[in-house]
């Protein structure tokens, strides 16, 4: 998926009013970072996708981008349209869409919590929304490493042993041979 | 339905900004207080806590604070194999868990291509009117409870136990079923287990009516939340409100109607409306939702082939590489819409899985804006009114 | 409100009459349902200590623990789990191979000290060790496939026309869809006697990268082509999907490795030689022992000499098995890479005949030697120099040489090995009449089942408990052989039963020619009598010690001649370590 990004400009993605294909009745759009805003609202002022199913972010952390998702649905179509837009993860920041819906405001605020993206000017988008007191880097990062978290946090519980199979039968059955070098 | 409203002439609420919406008020004025509730369980919504503002007993602002119960189930699932999540999902909504096992094996086969045998589509929509139906239950209990009609919960929580011996006896498990598992199902129905469901149906249904006549034609309760929490149709969709919370404001919308899954349009049912928009309202759809639950239960066990496999054989699930790919998938479970969004990078771990919870929205967003004007004590059952589940917000 | 609303809750007073729901504990006690996910329960005697249940626990809750004593095909290991952390997701007990993993629907047990919620199921005493009820797999749900991906073969009609290789092979999708199938547990790496890293290399097929796999399968066997195709498999036979249904075709994947890179591309694939150190090995016989000592002492920078009897290298895997097994091709190819790195051949050399042993042993820093089983057994009977008696292994080496075997119409093997198999089928493939006497039952065969399987198939006649009494000079035929029927005697617990000729039976078979294939002998007559004297130990073996160091200085000696496993897989892991020996003896070893 990473590879294949490509990106349509708002006036192609407007003429061809997004039919959702067969049964699944879902269909993922890519857009600009500077026109997902614009045509987010066209979306739900003239297409009809009155409701923000919900909005997340992917890492991809190979490419340095987020890909944030708007996820939004049509109720006379009934037709879930997908919206991404790639942005550079380096200083990651996005137009909010709180002024459209409410709780997007919500969504924002854990974003910017769990993948450290600013929304600027979404209300309360600073506050810590799940995370009171966290002082490490937004955890949903990919770069955030919950083995080592845990392993540097808590302490495993001791009397704990395990052997490998193979390595523990290899010490059993034939410690010495001379085999494989 | 709607005897009153209440907007209570009372108060003098301080004035409101019309940029933000949110009153403008001076703490130090004495005026105010703050009062904290939870992070108890008001009621049985789970761990969340309120942070009200109040003028008196009436509540002038709210503030939702979660995180009680967050595990970073997302988190999680970024380092561990697709047959490792299977356990990990259904702890993401603790009264019913089936929606998570199922969104997950749909999403995860959906990505894989995987076709499952027709009768694992009979008993997965089985379980998830059983798991509708056990949560209902419990809410039922959750809403009395919050007026204090605490018999009512211990009737209907009972019967919710009943349901959770049927799960055992089909799953092993009580509350964590992990009965749903990418490809089918993991086993077939006991020997004899439509008839006991069957038993535990009727005596649930004979509970129900004991609840209408105690609950709903009660007096107090009527007097309670009739008025409370109006979602007026205009904010249903600004709100992204979804479930009985949109229904009991007449909005006729049902994913197991609208983009039928599973077996759903093989089954013969009708969306549950109410035009009141309040707790009341809202408590009506619900029950007559339970109600619908039986009803669909009874049908299934009716029609679903009796034979047959119920379960596609996997690649080796130790390492299995899932195509790249994304994918959204949504069911109607008792609180609204939920789903999971589920992309995965070609290998055998997946890229990312968000769940959505229609409490994402109900808790908190939508509380925040319900709870102005609503009475300290009305607020559990104002809460209660939305059910919402905390888990499935912090995931 | 109505006066309904008022009344109407009191309507439910009545439900003041009706029964508590609770139970009463103690007095009361309610079982877990049958499927219900409890304590673990495992039945120690089945359990393989695989890991396979700790592969998949996603909580981390399963150690693997020393319970049992360590054999082939069961590490001896066992899981324990800290039920701190299991979530009783019972995907132990689903993906178990052995099946040995259950649960039981006990879950009541109050107890104030954490650490006995930390025990070993089966092991430790429990009240629930023998519960029937609780989570157990469901028939017709399975995360493990049992069967096989089915191997591609020439149909027994086809194959017995010709020597055209039966087995074809698998391919891409075929290959990736078996090595599927592992659960990479690694039990089959101690069985194997080169110890190849079997995991390893099927985890290459699934991730479809042939260089990196044929990486791995030579660091432990230069001659995979060879043995991808007549390995005695012995990992198979430990194999923990075996306890499912079929082992993981590990000889064939190997094989399929192999298969798809060509000989050319080996150099820029496999290690390089180390630089010349100088120093020279002498190595008598050219089979997989021999071949292997020679591959990786090369390997390290020794000058390697190969001394062979037969016209061309590689022992018995050329002239001891039949075409349709193993193609001369493909033993080429393996043979052909070794001596691309500058290993010298010398054929036709035999030694005490055209080299003095002397003389090697004085011009070469070490010797080592394979020359492996070359002395045919004979059946001791009478009249078995009549001519039309030829040994199984002289057939199939005249077979190599191009020749047609004089064999006649009708042929009767002698014995139940791998060779008698060979010889019997490559009979069948000149047109023979085919029977295979065998003194015990089937199941004493030492051939592989397989062969029994195909040899039959292809129209051999098998008669057991058959034991051959003298052979006699023929009207219409050249031969006619007597038998007699025997009875299996026991010779008390523990002990293969023998086979004891039946007085008086005697039955006879015309036939134009007999074939004894009832096992060989070394043959060391090409050694100075008090060097040989101080070879050969027990039972005719060469006595050597983990290195295969003889007790002769300088002398080294693998393959059949010096270890009872007698198959080339073993030859092969004795060069291997050879080679290493040699290498810590003549002070050039680094670790």
């Amino acid at each position: 998926m990473a590879t294949e990004r490509q990106e349509r400009t708002i006036q192609e993605v407007k003429d061809s009013d997004p039919v959702c294909d067969g049964q699944a009745g879902l269909k993922f759009v890519h857009v600009g970072a500077d026109q997902a805003v614009a045509y987010i609202t066209r979306l739900r002022d003239v297409q009809g996708y009155t409701h923000l199913v919900f909005f997340t972010a992917i890492d991809y952390i190979e490419d340095s981008i987020f890909r944030l998702t708007y996820m939004v649905h049509n109720y006379a179509s009934r037709q879930d349209l997908g919206v991404q837009v790639d942005i550079p993860r380096q200083g990651a920041t996005m137009e909010s869409i709180h002024h459209l819906w409410p709780h997007a405001a919500t969504y924002q605020r854990e974003l910017k919590e769990m993948f450290g993206i600013d929304f600027p000017g979404s209300p309360g988008v600073d506050d810590s929304f799940i995370l009171e007191g966290w002082t490490g880097i937004p955890p949903m990062r990919r770069e955030f490493d919950t083995k080592l978290y845990s392993e540097q946090t808590y302490f495993p519980r001791p009397g704990r042993v395990t052997h490998d199979t193979a390595a523990y039968m290899k010490e059993k059955l034939y410690p010495s041979e001379a085999e494989t070098w | 339905m709607v005897e009153t409203v209440k907007y209570d002439p009372r108060s003098k609420f301080p004035p409101v900004d019309a940029n933000s919406g949110k009153s403008v008020y001076n703490l130090l004025s004495g005026k105010y207080m703050k009062v904290w509730q939870g992070p108890q369980h008001p009621g049985i919504t789970g761990n969340m806590s309120l942070e009200l503002t109040v003028c008196g007993d009436e509540i002038i602002d709210c503030k939702t604070h979660v995180g009680y119960l967050h595990r970073g189930f997302e988190k999680l699932m970024e380092r561990r194999r697709y047959i490792q999540c299977f356990p990990l999902v259904c702890r993401i909504c603790v009264p019913e868990p089936d929606f998570n096992e199922y969104l997950f094996a749909e999403g995860t086969e959906e990505l894989a291509g995987i076709e499952i045998p027709e009768k694992a589509r009979w008993y997965r929509a089985l379980t998830l009117e059983m798991a509708r139906l056990a949560s209902f239950l419990m809410w039922i209990g959750g809403q009395a409870a919050a007026f204090g009609m605490g018999t009512i919960g211990q009737w209907t929580v009972t019967m919710r136990d009943y349901v959770l011996d049927l799960f055992e006896e089909l799953s092993g498990g009580r509350i964590y079923h992990m009965y749903i598992i990418p490809g089918g199902v993991r086993a077939d129905l006991p020997a004899g287990f439509a008839l006991r469901v069957e038993q535990t149906l009727a005596q649930i249904w004979k509970v129900l009516d004991d609840v209408e006549l105690a609950l709903m034609y009660n007096a107090v309760f009527k007097k309670r939340a009739m008025g409370l929490g109006v979602i007026t149709p205009s904010i249903v969709d600004e709100y992204g409100i979804t479930g009985p919370n949109a229904r009991g404001s007449g909005i006729q919308r049902d994913i197991r109607k609208d983009n039928p899954y599973l077996v759903y349009d093989q089954l013969e049912f009708s969306i549950v409306t109410e035009t009141g928009g309040d707790a009341y309202a809202r408590t009506w759809v619900r029950l007559r939702e339970t109600r619908q639950s039986i009803d669909l239960i009874r049908q299934m066990l009716e029609i679903m082939p009796t034979s047959g496999p119920f379960f596609q054989k996997l690649p080796n699930v130790l390492h299995w590489k899932i195509p790249g790919g994304q994918t959204y998938k949504k069911a109607e479970c008792t609180r609204g819409e939920y789903g999971f969004f589920m992309v995965s990078d070609g290998t055998e771990l997946p890229r990312r899985i968000y769940v959505r919870g229609p409490s994402y929205t109900h808790a908190v967003t939508l509380m925040e804006k319900l709870a102005v004007n609503v009475n300290i004590a009305d607020t559990a059952g104002l809460m209660v009114s939305l059910h919402t589940y905390p888990p499935e917000i912090e995931r | 409100m109505s006066l309904k609303d008022i009344i109407a809750p009191f309507s439910v007073w009545k439900r003041v009459f009706e029964k508590p729901y609770t139970n009463k504990k103690p007095i009361d006690t309610r079982p877990g349902a049958p499927r219900y996910r409890g304590f673990h329960v495992n039945d120690l005697d089945t359990c393989i200590g695989c890991g396979t249940c700790e592969e998949i626990c996603q909580n981390v809750a399963i150690d693997m623990v020393p319970v049992r004593e360590t054999r082939h095909g069961d590490s001896g290991l066992r899981p324990k789990m800290d039920y701190g952390r299991c979530c009783w997701c019972a995907l132990c007990v689903d993906i178990c191979p052995s099946g040995s993993l259950g649960m039981s629907n006990e879950y009541l047990w109050v107890d104030g000290d954490p650490e006995v919620f930390r025990f070993i199921p089966g092991h430790d005493e429990k009240s629930w060790n023998d519960s029937e009820l609780g989570y157990r797999r469901a028939e017709g749900y399975d995360l493990l496939e049992g069967s096989r991906v089915p191997m591609p073969m020439l149909s027994v009609e086809e194959s017995q026309k010709s020597f055209v290789e039966m087995v074809q092979g698998y391919s891409k999708e075929q290959a990736k869809a078996e090595a599927d199938r592992c659960i990479a547990c690694g039990i089959c790496v101690a069985t194997c006697p080169a110890h190849m890293q079997v995991p390893e290399y099927i985890k290459a097929i699934r991730d479809d990268d042939m260089v990196e796999g044929l990486r791995i399968v030579y660091q432990a066997n230069p001659l995979p082509a060879s043995c991808g195709r007549v390995c005695s498999h012995a990992c198979e036979y430990v194999c923990a999907m075996k306890h499912k249904g079929e082992a993981i075709s590990i000889r064939w994947l190997k094989r399929y490795i192999v298969d798809q890179i060509y000989l050319g591309e080996y150099s820029k694939i496999l290690h390089e030689c180390e630089p010349d150190n100088g120093k020279k090995v002498a190595i008598i016989g050219s089979g997989p022992g021999g071949l292997s000592a020679a591959y990786y002492l090369r390997l390290l920078g020794y000058a390697v000499t190969i001394y062979d009897a037969n016209e061309k290298a590689g022992g018995m895997l050329r002239y001891g098995i039949p075409e349709y097994r193993l193609p001369y091709d493909q033993v080429e190819k393996d043979i052909e890479f070794i001596a691309s790195l500058g290993v010298e051949f010398r054929q036709n050399a035999r030694i005490g005949v055209d080299v003095d042993f002397l003389d090697i042993y004085g011009h070469n820093d070490a010797v080592f030697f394979s020359t492996g089983l070359s002395d045919p057994f004979g059946l001791d009977i009478a009249g078995e120099d009549l001519p039309g008696v030829v040994s199984g292994l002289d057939l199939l080496a005249d077979v190599t040489h191009g020749k047609t075997p004089d064999i006649g119409s009708s042929v009767v093997v002698v014995g139940g090995g791998n060779v008698a198999m060979d010889a019997a089928r490559t009979s069948r493939r000149y047109g023979a009449e085919v029977t295979i006497l065998y003194r015990r039952r089937e199941a004493d065969m030492p051939a592989d089942s397989e062969e029994i399987h195909e040899a039959r198939g292809e129209g051999c006649e098998i008669v057991v408990q058959a034991i051959p009494l003298r052979i006699e000079k023929g009207t219409d035929t050249r031969l006619m052989l007597y038998w007699g029927k025997a009875e299996m005697v026991s010779d008390g617990p523990g002990k293969r039963p023998r086979p004891v000729l039946i007085e008086g039976s005697e039955e006879v078979i015309a036939c134009d020619t007999v074939i004894p294939a009832i096992g060989q002998a070394a043959d060391l007559t090409f050694l100075p009598q008090d060097i040989a004297s101080r070879l050969v130990g027990k039972r005719g073996y060469v006595e050597v010690d983990e290195f295969h160091r003889t007790p002769v200085a300088k002398i080294y000696a693998g393959g059949d001649i010096a270890n009872p496993k007698r198959d080339a897989i073993s030859a092969i892991a004795n060069g291997h370590s050879a080679a290493k020996g040699i290498d810590i003896y003549l002070g050039n070893f680094q670790d």
